[in-house]
């Protein structure tokens, strides 16, 4: 059963510590295989190393495998502890150090970083007679990830049609986007643009949170811990909400935001974004899982 | 196995000692040949702040595209049609341990912000694109001694998946002091170099060189070269090509319980047609053939 693992920065920290503090280092633990094969005896892992889309970047691959290797089952994850090097030099770029993280608000400050872990079974659909030509009963539709250049904040609209398009979807069938929304000052900005762009008119329809509010930014396992609480919320039909937005910034105004308390909708599909440095971006689109 | 349509059709090299494909034949002692300069070969513009590996990657890449026609002064295609897959282990030690120094000797305030993106392990291949403006798909392996194997086969299989038309593979690892430190001090010359591959999937480019015999998909001929140089790497993961299991029961983490039987995903993209390779085993499977060699460029 193969396990992917998407990651932005790895064993680094370990790293850290055993260059400048002397701890025991052994460059075969960089990557999470060692641990896998050691602990669970995972023959067949990856570790994917793609900032913070780096999980569902492990999805779109795992779900390739089941496409085309005949795989059943495919576990992905999606893990990050934070790491010295890049604390500090976030640290470094902040002009004011944030207290809390607060996607979307006008007076936003930046990002704190959470550790965190998260890991799904993805396995084929029972395939029975006639099924193909019914929507698929389950699960993820289609990711697509397009990497942005430093001028082009027009790629994150391109990695949202395209997600779009290959999942068969329209924007005006999304029910829920679960946002990047890390609450640095560009990320926002950039992503409301985007969706508004790719959403025009219909920009307002869907319900949006972006629970890095209450996790902070999980960075590589971001992606599928939003990818969790989608599901969750599509099975539910309860939505958590935007902890700490007030105002919305210009380019969301019009947007649906969850706050103060969860909502309750029914939902049919969820997109869920997850952007990394570099310009790596990958959106995920789910539909509920017909009982 | 059966053979594919992928096309290898560019090779790029940033290897000490190395002008091109045919010195990789050349048999004799090795060591001590002038490093790589990137700035010999790019010019300096874009490289500053840019990471050793990166800029390997930078010098390989530019050549795997020329010889693929894929790059003349720009792309010679849409850069929305090629993707990107890196591979690296050592690639960013350098700038981890040198800014956790920093912050011991001098604290925050006294550490280039221009590190930030160095710090992130996918640098290389976010580089690479940025670079020559490869808006496909964009995947850093950094998966053990397999990661130049695993590169190639996830292109191969982003490419069967109709992710991209084209990929560009790439190998990267670094020789400095940090990675010394970090590796116990080994004896004799670390490798300090990349190698590209270009991958065309079953839609020719219009801009592609001569036509290159087509590879298996899984094992495209020499292009075991992308780890070859990684054998100096301590533990090496050697695993086989797994079965399936017919249940998945594990909750999804954090959760017990609440998704099984309901996450389970089915992927609307289904292989191109004309794909006709069955890519069941990952490439490093230790018994899977090299079907053929491809013929251009004698590499």
């Amino acid at each position: 059963m193969p396990i992917l693992i998407g990651t932005g920065l790895r064993e680094l920290r370990s790293a850290e510590l055993g260059w400048r503090d002397g701890a025991a280092f052994d460059v075969s633990e960089l990557h999470f295989g060692t641990a896998l094969r050691e602990r669970f005896g995972a023959v067949r892992t990856y570790t994917f190393s793609n900032a913070c889309s780096a999980s569902l970047y492990a999805l779109a691959m795992g779900s390739d495998l089941l496409a085309a290797e005949g795989a059943d089952t495919v576990i992905v994850a999606g893990v990050d502890t934070l790491t010295e090097s890049m604390y500090g030099l976030l640290d470094r770029v902040h002009m004011q150090p944030p207290d809390q993280v607060r996607p979307f608000d006008k007076d936003r400050k930046g990002v704190l970083m959470g550790d965190g872990a998260a890991a799904i079974v993805l396995r084929r659909g029972d395939r029975a007679a006639g099924s193909a030509v019914r929507p698929a009963p389950v699960g993820l539709r289609q990711l697509r990830r397009v990497p942005r250049d430093r001028a082009g904040r027009g790629r994150v609209a391109e990695a949202l049609v395209g997600a779009h398009r290959l999942a068969g979807v329209k924007s005006e069938d999304i029910d829920l986007v679960m946002l990047h929304g890390t609450g640095t000052l560009l990320n926002d900005e950039a992503e409301a643009q985007a969706i508004g762009q790719v959403f025009g008119a219909h920009a307002g329809n869907p319900l949006m949170t972006a629970v890095k509010s209450m996790t902070g930014h999980t960075s590589g396992g971001s992606g599928l811990l939003g990818l969790i609480v989608a599901l969750s919320s599509l099975a539910s039909g309860r939505v958590p909400p935007t902890v700490g937005l007030r105002e919305p910034v210009e380019e969301a105004a019009g947007f649906r935001f969850v706050r103060g308390e969860h909502a309750e909708a029914a939902l049919r599909l969820a997109q869920v974004n997850a952007f990394g440095f570099g310009g790596v971006n990958a959106v995920a689109v789910v539909e509920r899982a017909e009982k | 196995m059966s053979t594919s349509d992928v096309l290898v059709t560019g090779v790029g090299l940033a290897l000490p000692g190395v002008d091109g494909p045919a010195d990789l034949l050349r048999t004799g002692p090795t060591g001590g040949e002038p490093q790589v300069d990137p700035a010999a070969r790019l010019g300096k513009r874009g490289l500053r702040y840019k990471d050793r590996a990166s800029q390997l990657a930078l010098c390989a890449a530019a050549d795997g595209l020329r010889a693929a026609g894929l790059l003349t002064d720009a792309l010679t295609v849409p850069g929305t049609t090629v993707g990107v897959v890196a591979s690296s282990n050592l690639g960013n030690l350098d700038t981890v341990c040198e800014v956790a120094d920093g912050i011991k000797e001098t604290g925050v305030d006294g550490i280039s912000p221009m590190g930030l993106p160095n710090a992130s392990s996918n640098v290389i291949a976010s580089t690479v694109a940025i670079r020559y403006g490869l808006r496909g798909p964009n995947l850093m392996v950094c998966n053990g001694a397999t990661s130049g194997l695993d590169a190639v086969h996830w292109a191969a299989s982003s490419l069967a998946a109709g992710r991209a038309e084209r990929f560009v593979v790439i190998g990267v690892e670094t020789d400095n002091r940090y990675v010394r430190g970090l590796l116990g001090d080994p004896a004799g010359q670390l490798l300090d170099g990349a190698v590209a591959l270009v991958w065309s999937g079953p839609t020719r480019p219009p801009h592609a060189g001569p036509p290159a015999a087509p590879c298996s998909a899984g094992t495209p001929g020499r292009a075991g070269s992308t780890s070859a140089w990684s054998g100096w790497y301590p533990k090496g993961a050697r695993r086989r090509a797994t079965g399936s299991y017919r249940k998945a029961t594990a909750p999804a983490a954090g959760s017990p319980g609440t998704y099984p039987g309901r996450t389970s995903a089915r992927c609307s993209a289904a292989p191109p047609a004309r794909w006709a390779c069955s890519r069941s085993r990952r490439p490093s499977a230790g018994s899977a053939p090299v079907s053929r060699t491809p013929a251009a460029g004698r590499w």
